[in-house]
């Protein structure tokens, strides 16, 4: 495992080293030509595996030449220049030496100043310079010998300074900005490593097995051209690392369930339907046969729209017939409700209540036989909580046909209950809707919600078909999902049906519908 | 639906025997009824029990559910001598509520009788105030069609005058008080006056009831008197009035309370009503009153609605074990309705009867035969297609709820929100409008996602509505594609990068033009043109908007209507 996982950078530092030496980023970074960024990564990893400890911890200055330490290296110091311009030239003015040497006088004097302090150098009558002792060049030579110590390293160590040099460097020094100085002075400190006793049975075990720390990392195209990884043997991955997070693109999994509904509905030979979120009173409950002064019909019950108020008309013959029935029956064989039938009322907007509306605008141009369906969105005048919603969907549709009747209503109960719900057991109880007569619930036994209501189903009234000029019986059902979509879900609140919490949307996943 | 409580020791008592709570569950459906809960109680435990048929007033009580499930068990049907019909007419021993010409156009119509012999006890009385209570407020509207009143008649005497008052000049103590109240002051003082006060505060003379000796009954629909308006236990004589504005559920209420208390045990004294004004069923009315009419089914119609052969012999007997007078004559059979039941309208009603009387469990269930061709609708195949290109451009679909707040579909928005869909009777803030857009669903999700890794791109497929006065509606309904990049970086370009990717899938063409929009930043938003239609909107959200929002996350987002490009 801990083989497997490790990284060149690790493999090759532990076979670099051998039991008791010392470890520093210094010789790290000279003897397997890693930068300090690699360095840093190889002693942190194995230091976190524990296969190299810390040893113990060295103050540490260095030297760096600066932009005028390089300039003296390379042409020589001021004040060598200038004494070996005296000793070509004999004596000169401090002007005329500036000229010569292209220096600028402050420069040229701070350097005779130091000369001429030393005694090499002095001044005679015409403020000439002159060389006052050819023996006494130490100052110039200590200095081009410090100068002379870069040519080779690019930072000097001060342990490896004698104690003359070390002065001088310090004195012409400057630890940070070194605008002027000639050094730049870095002060540090290093953390010394050895191998473990771990990391030392690790390196027996690659050396073993051959491992080098060479292996082929990332396959690139280049290796497939030149054949390399034929030589090569490939580096193992640690493959139970927690793979990186992806984000990717995602079908909603409520939008996915209410997919599979309308899949299963299809399959089933239902076709879909659909309309307007805004419905007048005529659709949304006059063609059902709920008489307008039905208690359901309260201004509490049903969401009104402040504009549009109503429709410009309904359409005909439907609203004369509709009007007829619910006043003395019309020709459908019953007695109506026997009240003066509002016209005005009937054009009222609403926000559509229940899904049935469109199995109502449906029928006129419905096949026979034919199956409908709908999932479709609808509004109740209900205080928001976890089980009830202002805006949710409803799943309805209606069956027509010359053999409609209630063992086919049972039937298509039935057919709901084991295809759509995968139940195994279920019943039938009388129910009520006000636009169907007979009416039957369907009650099944969920493999995880026990028995619930899944759905009911009636035969239309005549009331309701034959306005529309229907003739043979339709069956109308609903069902409720609602309840199963939560489970699919995992959820015990509808309002997180419509969250718009994007991380818990990401999150979140689904069962199937059902089990068939 | 309504749901009551019963006693179940005075439940069991009426219905003639005793069940288990299976038992109990399966008789419940014969009522179109469930048994929601039962609980103990000192006295006799309560049954709780839901309604689910809004047609039938008569089962929310105690004795109306008893009386159905009773029948089920048994063959006799009850007889009630008490009412009156048409040619008809009982005698009401002068007893007599007289109308004032000024209710017709104010609460018309009053139903009255008397119920004697048997002092009241207490889990009576709670039925009674129970089935009055579910009367009134679920049948009839909140008491605003149908209010009922119940007095001890001991104290008071005939005639009674139903008459149309000065709210300002007729005063009395209302049950619930110890001062003496004007009609107007009820409206504003009384808890039940501030309850119901809108059924009658629109009128200038409001109802008012009164005996012969000026004594007040009440003030209906609100509030009866304190005294003779106070029905207590063991009182044995009672007057019951019920007033309302359409006669059939009124006499229809007045039927089912009068056979609830002689059910009860109590002998019913009907009143007579004169009215100055015509009612359907003439100027005087005896009540209790009986004015359903006979329906007729056809055996064969019958069969064919239930699929099954059934001799009008066997459908004769399964009406009748719901408790329902029938005669036959050949193939017919002719149904008379009970007294306390007006579902009959149609020949289909009688079929459900024998259903339930047959008993579900005899109809066996036929899989569907005729074949049919399912089929999505257009517009669900072409979301479908876009769903799967959003998915396939690495977007997370959204879903979210139609309606919302001005605030956030307006104001934060910064557009005068002119042709969005006001809601006349918002029940909260969030359904004071239906969305006309769906970008601030959108912006939202990305309000309350600021930690939600980076970058997000979601999107929904769904309905709008805006006004629209070319429609009959008024209003147009469209499908939408909406759709939101936000990122650090995120602009104008990745959107539009993502709907060319779109189009091009679509096999569509689509260019754009320079528009100024207040929620886009000006410069960066373009009206989406489609085959030269106008077919939505893309640009980078305006920080103005994202402030509004709380967003700190540049956003660029995408509408179409799916309508115009499907």
């Amino acid at each position: 495992m801990l083989i497997q996982g490790l990284h060149p950078l690790e493999i090759k530092l532990l076979l670099h080293y051998k039991a008791d030496e010392l470890i520093t980023s210094e010789k790290v970074l000279d003897e397997l030509s890693y930068n300090l960024g690699q360095c840093n990564q190889a002693f942190s990893w194995l230091s976190a595996k524990e296969l190299i400890e810390e040893k113990s911890r060295e103050k540490s200055i260095k030297f760096l030449l600066t932009e005028l330490g390089r300039d003296y290296q390379e042409k020589g110091s001021h004040e060598e220049r200038i004494f070996k311009l005296i000793q070509k030239q004999g004596p000169l003015t401090l002007p005329d030496i500036a000229v010569r040497l292209k220096l600028e006088n402050r420069e040229v004097g701070s350097a005779f100043g130091a000369l001429s302090k030393s005694g090499l150098l002095g001044m005679n009558e015409k403020k000439q310079v002159v060389i006052l002792d050819n023996k006494k060049l130490k100052a110039i030579d200590a200095l081009t010998g410090l100068l002379n110590l870069f040519t080779q390293n690019e930072v000097v160590e001060k342990k490896n300074l004698s104690l003359e040099q070390a002065e001088l460097i310090s004195s012409l020094g400057r630890k940070r900005g070194a605008s002027r100085g000639l050094f730049r002075i870095l002060e540090k400190e290093e953390v010394i490593y050895v191998l473990t006793s771990s990391g030392l049975k690790v390196r027996d075990i690659l050396l073993n097995q051959g491992i080098t720390g060479d292996e082929i990392g990332i396959l690139t195209p280049e290796l497939l051209k030149n054949e390399a990884w034929k030589k090569q043997k490939f580096r193992g991955y640690n493959i139970n690392i927690p793979p990186v997070r992806v984000l990717l693109g995602r079908k909603n999994p409520y939008v996915e369930f209410l997919e599979r509904l309308k899949d299963k509905l299809i399959s089933l030979g239902f076709e879909e339907f659909d309309g307007p979120l805004l419905e007048t009173e005529f659709w949304n409950c006059d063609a059902l046969f709920m008489p307008q002064f039905h208690s359901a019909r309260d201004i509490h019950d049903v969401y009104h729209v402040k504009d549009p108020t109503h429709a410009k008309e309904i359409e005909q013959p439907y609203l004369d017939q509709v009007a007829a029935t619910h006043e003395n029956g019309w020709k459908t064989g019953s007695l109506g409700w026997r009240y003066k039938f509002d016209r005005q009322f009937t054009r009222r907007m609403i926000l559509r209540s229940q899904g049935t509306v469109l199995s109502a605008k449906t029928l006129p141009r419905a096949k026979v036989p034919g199956k409908y369906f709908g999932v479709v969105r609808c509004f109740r005048y209900d205080r928001v909580d976890a089980t009830h919603l202002a805006d949710f969907y409803q799943t309805e549709g209606i069956v027509l046909g010359e053999e409609v009747n209630l063992k086919t209503l049972l039937g298509l109960l039935k057919m709901f209950a084991v295809e759509v719900a995968g139940a195994e057991e279920f019943k039938f109880v009388p129910g009520y809707f006000p636009f169907t007569e007979p009416s039957v619930e369907v009650h099944i036994k969920h493999p995880e919600l026990g028995w619930f209501e899944l759905g009911g189903s009636g035969i239309f009234r005549p009331e309701v078909t034959a306005p529309m000029g229907i003739k043979v019986p339709v069956l109308a059902w609903g069902l409720g999902i609602d309840r199963m979509a939560l489970v699919a879900l995992g959820l015990n609140d509808l309002r997180d049906l419509f969250t718009g919490d994007i991380e818990q949307v990401r999150l979140r996943t689904r069962k199937e519908l059902c089990r068939r | 639906m309504p749901k009551i409580e019963v006693n179940d020791r005075v439940f069991f008592r009426m219905i003639g025997r005793s069940m288990e709570s299976s038992e109990l569950s399966k008789a419940l459906t014969v009522a179109k009824a469930e048994l929601d809960d039962w609980l103990p109680d000192p006295g006799g435990n309560l049954i709780k029990i839901e309604l689910n048929d809004t047609n039938r007033p008569d089962l929310w009580s105690t004795v109306g559910l008893a009386r159905q499930l009773r029948l089920f068990f048994s063959e006799t049907l009850p007889s009630y001598p008490f009412f009156s019909s048409k040619g008809n007419t009982m005698d009401s021993a002068n007893r007599v509520v007289q109308v004032d010409p000024g209710l017709k156009e104010i609460r018309p119509y009053i139903a009255a009788f008397i119920a004697e012999g048997l002092p009241i006890d207490d889990p009576l009385l709670k039925d009674l105030i129970q089935s009055q209570e579910k009367l009134c407020w679920n049948y009839g509207r909140k008491r605003s069609s149908i209010a009922m009143g119940v007095y001890r008649a001991d104290l008071m005497s005939f005639p009674v005058q139903y008459r149309a008052a000065d709210p300002d000049k007729t005063s009395f103590i209302p049950l619930d008080s110890d001062k003496e109240l004007s009609l107007r002051a009820i409206l504003t003082e009384h808890a039940k006056g501030i309850e119901f006060g809108s059924i009658v505060s629109g009128f200038e003379l409001f109802p008012f009831l009164e005996d012969n000796n000026g004594e007040v009954l009440s003030f209906p629909p609100i509030i009866n008197s304190a005294r003779l308006g106070a029905v207590n236990v063991g009182d044995s004589q009672h007057f019951i009035e019920l007033t309302g504005t359409d006669i059939d559920s009124l006499l229809l209420a007045c039927s089912i309370a009068a056979c609830d208390l002689a059910d009860c045990g109590y002998t019913i004294g009907p009143v007579r009503i004169a009215y100055p004004y015509d009612t359907p069923y003439g100027r005087e009315i005896v009540t209790p009153y009986y004015f359903q009419k006979p329906v007729s089914l056809d055996t064969a119609y019958g069969c064919k609605l239930l699929g099954e052969e059934i001799s009008a012999e066997e459908a004769a007997a399964c009406i009748h074990k719901m408790g329902i007078e029938v005669s036959r004559s050949g193939e017919r059979l002719t149904v008379t309705p009970p007294p306390y039941r007006n579902d009959f309208l149609h020949s289909v009603d009688i079929v459900e009867e024998i259903m339930i009387g047959r008993g579900m469990e005899s109809f066996e269930p036929i899989w569907p035969e005729d074949f049919t061709i399912g089929r999505l609708s257009s517009m669900e195949m072409f979301s479908r297609r876009v769903r799967e290109i959003m998915v396939g451009l690495g977007y997370q679909e959204m879903i979210y709820n139609y309606l919302g707040s001005s605030r956030d579909f307006v104001e934060r928005m910064n557009i005068d929100g002119c042709d969005i869909i006001e809601i006349a009777n918002p029940m909260s803030e969030n359904s004071e409008i239906v969305r006309n857009s769906q970008l601030p669903n959108l912006l939202s999700s990305e309000s309350t996602s600021g930690n939600a890794v980076y970058p997000h791109r979601i999107f929904e497929i769904g309905k709008t509505v805006v006004k629209d006065s070319e429609e009959n509606y008024g209003s147009r309904t469209s499908t939408k594609l909406s759709f939101l990049v936000s990122d650090r970086e995120a602009g104008f370009n990745d959107v539009n990068s993502h709907l060319s990717a779109l189009f091009f899938y679509l096999s569509r063409d689509y260019s754009l033009k320079k528009i100024t929009d207040p929620r886009f930043i000006h410069g960066r938003a373009g009206a989406v043109m489609c085959e030269g239609k106008d077919v939505g909107i893309v640009g980078e959200i305006h920080p103005e908007v994202l402030k509004n929002w709380g967003i700190q996350m540049p956003c660029a987002g995408v509408e179409l209507d799916l309508d115009f490009i499907a």
